[in-house]
């Protein structure tokens, strides 16, 4: 249309936090509007009374039903650990009193089942905003949740139904739910963008489980932004843009156009090995997170699972602990999904900046604080049962396990000694187990970096956990936008640090295996097989990006440019290095990736 | 009739999940089960969600259980144990 370009309102550039990677373009759906319609106050007589309450009654069995087909949707799609606050809201809709209440405003007052509703709702909130404690006043949300649902399906506006979109969308939320989740139609979804939330938010996890791109923490995205806007998402960057210009669109849909050519050639290239162009293997395996995840693994040829982030359990239910026949199920399907390419169980890796753990205080400092080993150490029950569940797993297939935040030899020793006595103690009661589960130490502290050959005699493997090193030996938080330029990855200590760890792996002769978000990056992928690494455990969605990367280069030339990056003084000359050479040495694979605009 | 005092300890108080473990308890019992917070003097039905959660109990709230019926104590023993093994969110005994 030729409308005047004064009058058209210009593109709004967002940054927010690179939740799953990934350009999508399309039209906006928010979220929040679904359900925030009108109502009006109804007087009733004594005979439409009865018809009210009978409506209320009507409604209230109708969200039963929806609830209880959300949480059989939401366990079976993304574990029950998802589904577990749906208990409450159906608690809610099972309230005597509630129903009671409900049926008394009606009946007293003579007023429509929906003014009844907002009514009680509204006092209950109102209740609940007044207590001085943040937690729960943020619980509000739920009550807000069980009254949208029913005024939704008391002014007969649930035809907007999520299930079936018929066009695709980009979902512009406050935050995404596992209750909006397990509604929604994903085959229609291209993307998210939600005002709240980090990398380890429930959207951000959802997204990446589900392989579309997000952008998490964009503040106020769902007042900027209206549903049929045309919105581009770059998962990638962290940046959101609404309503586009032409040219600014033109790019986006190229440079969309270039990942997904870049991804069909990387996934049509899966069956192939990870090897370089003189021959050496290396091993890709996946990090998981969620239960969903699994069924990706052959999709991007993932061998076996190098890193499963156990404390995603929690998610969601926190403080609650989920149970030890829970946790076999979970465990088993990991162990029967990867067969003889194996899982590696990270143990829950709780506190600090991940999950907290009810009852203990928070922390001045919580990266340095009571976190993974420290806190399995510390509450025993809780790690004995998540042992218990591995053991029984094991049986299914070959599982290993990964100790988390290791600093001092003796942290071992007594996770090696619980474990001892865990399988004693199952072989004693006939639990029928496999008792055969190697025991790995996440190298993420820099004195278990400068001890690794202390802890290689001691373990059955080591696996370097990059996004920790790098936090600690920088001491730089990467989600402190004040000093994230400051996390460098390809800074040479890191190089130099995980070079002496390869050689003391070969020295002691046991396994090396990397896991982090630098494997996931073709570059850092690259400078790392030359420093010696032979095992990269990534996110599945970019296996084959990796992999053609791999397939491009010479193991042999990798190595000695390696060798030179490591005696460079900074990461600036490392990734000047690396950008200027990889072209040069593997055109085929590095001029084409970093043309990316 | 059975009455005891319970602090509330858990650090996220008496929020959804809790509450719907201490209702879920508490209607396994015959006897009604009524709660009282000691500094508003509010009470609640034991039994009901939503009147649980209205008493928005903080942590370090001092909660008053009254328990009445054929089941009074066993009523009271088991809600106490529930508010003092912090709903089985910590890590107690009961939750393995």
């Amino acid at each position: 249309m030729a409308s005047s370009s004064v009058t058209r309102s210009r593109d709004v550039k967002l940054q927010g936090v690179p939740a799953s990677p990934g350009i999508a373009v399309g039209r906006v759906l928010r979220l929040d509007e679904r359900g925030r319609h009108q109502f009006y106050y109804i007087g009733v007589s004594a005979a439409q009374a009865r018809m009210e309450v009978r409506r209320l009654r009507e409604a209230l069995q109708v969200a039963r039903t929806q609830l209880q087909e959300i949480k059989v949707r939401l366990t079976e799609e993304l574990g029950y650990e998802h589904s577990f606050i749906l208990d409450a809201h159906l608690l809610m809709l099972e309230d005597k009193r509630l129903i009671e209440e409900l049926e008394h405003e009606i009946r007293a007052r003579r007023v429509n089942a929906e003014w009844a509703v907002r009514s009680v709702a509204d006092s209950a909130i109102n209740a609940y905003m007044q207590v001085n404690d943040l937690y729960l006043r943020e619980r509000t949300s739920d009550l807000e949740d069980v009254a949208t649902r029913l005024l939704t399906i008391l002014s007969g506006h649930d035809k907007f139904d999520l299930s079936k979109l018929d066009q695709d969308v980009i979902i512009v939320a406050k935050n995404i739910w596992p209750s909006t989740v397990a509604e929604l139609d994903f085959k229609h979804v291209l993307g998210f963008a939600t005002n709240t939330g980090g990398l380890t938010s429930h959207s951000a996890i959802i997204a990446r489980s589900l392989g579309i791109p997000a952008v998490v923490g964009l503040h106020d995205v769902t007042r900027l932004a209206k549903t049929g806007n045309t919105i581009v998402i770059d998962g990638s960057e962290g940046s959101v843009i609404l309503r586009p210009t032409k040219s600014v669109l033109t790019a986006y849909l190229r440079k969309r156009k270039r990942e997904a050519d870049r991804r069909t050639r990387a996934t049509a290239d899966t069956a192939q090995a990870a090897e370089t162009i003189d021959g050496a293997r290396i091993t890709l395996r996946a990090n998981v997170e969620l239960p969903t995840e699994i069924e990706s693994l052959a999709l991007f040829g993932a061998e076996g699972i190098g890193l499963y982030r156990s404390e995603f359990l929690f998610l969601n239910r926190l403080p609650e602990l989920p149970g030890e026949d829970e946790q076999y199920e979970v465990y088993r399907k990991l162990a029967e999904a990867t067969g003889e390419a194996g899982a590696n169980i990270r143990v829950f890796d709780l506190g600090g900046d991940k999950l907290t753990l009810g009852g203990f205080e928070a922390e001045q400092n919580p990266a340095l604080g009571l976190r993974a080993i420290r806190l399995s150490l510390k509450v025993e029950h809780m790690f004995r049962t998540q042992l218990r569940a591995i053991l029984r797993a094991n049986l299914h297939g070959h599982l290993r396990v990964v100790l988390p935040l290791i600093s001092t030899i003796t942290e071992l020793r007594d996770a090696k000694r619980i474990i001892a006595d865990v399988k004693q103690e199952m072989a004693e009661a006939r639990i029928e187990h496999n008792a055969e589960l190697p025991i790995g130490v996440m190298i993420e502290v820099p004195a278990a970096a400068m001890m690794a050959d202390v802890f290689a005699r001691e373990a059955d493997f080591l696996s370097v956990g990059t996004n920790d090193l790098i936090q600690y030996m920088l001491a730089v938080d990467r989600a402190n936008e004040n000093v994230a330029h400051l996390y460098q990855p390809l800074h040479p200590a890191i190089l130099r640090t995980i070079a002496d760890l390869v050689r003391v792996a070969e020295a002691e002769q046991v396994p090396l295996e990397l896991c982090g978000e630098m494997a996931a990056e073709p570059l850092q992928a690259i400078a790392l097989i030359g420093l010696g690494i032979r095992i990269l455990s990534l996110v599945p969605g970019s296996i084959p990006l990796v992999k053609n990367a791999i397939r491009s280069v010479e193991l042999e030339r990798v190595r000695s440019l390696m060798k030179e990056a490591m005696n460079l003084t900074s990461s600036a000359e490392v990734e000047e290095l690396l950008a200027s050479e990889l072209p040069r040495q593997a055109p085929r694979f590095f001029q084409a990736w970093s043309s990316r605009a | 009739m059975q009455e005891r005092t319970v602090t509330i300890s858990n650090r996220l108080g008496l929020h959804a999940r809790a509450a719907a473990r201490l209702v879920r308890r508490a209607s396994q019992f015959n006897s009604t089960v009524e709660l009282l917070r000691e500094d508003t003097g509010e009470t609640a039905d034991g039994k009901s969600i939503l009147s649980v959660l209205l008493l928005a109990a903080a942590r370090g709230t001092s909660l008053i259980i009254k328990t009445e019926g054929d089941d009074e104590e066993r009523a009271v023993n088991a809600l106490v144990e529930l508010v003092e093994q912090k709903f089985e969110e910590e890590l107690s005994d009961g939750v393995f």
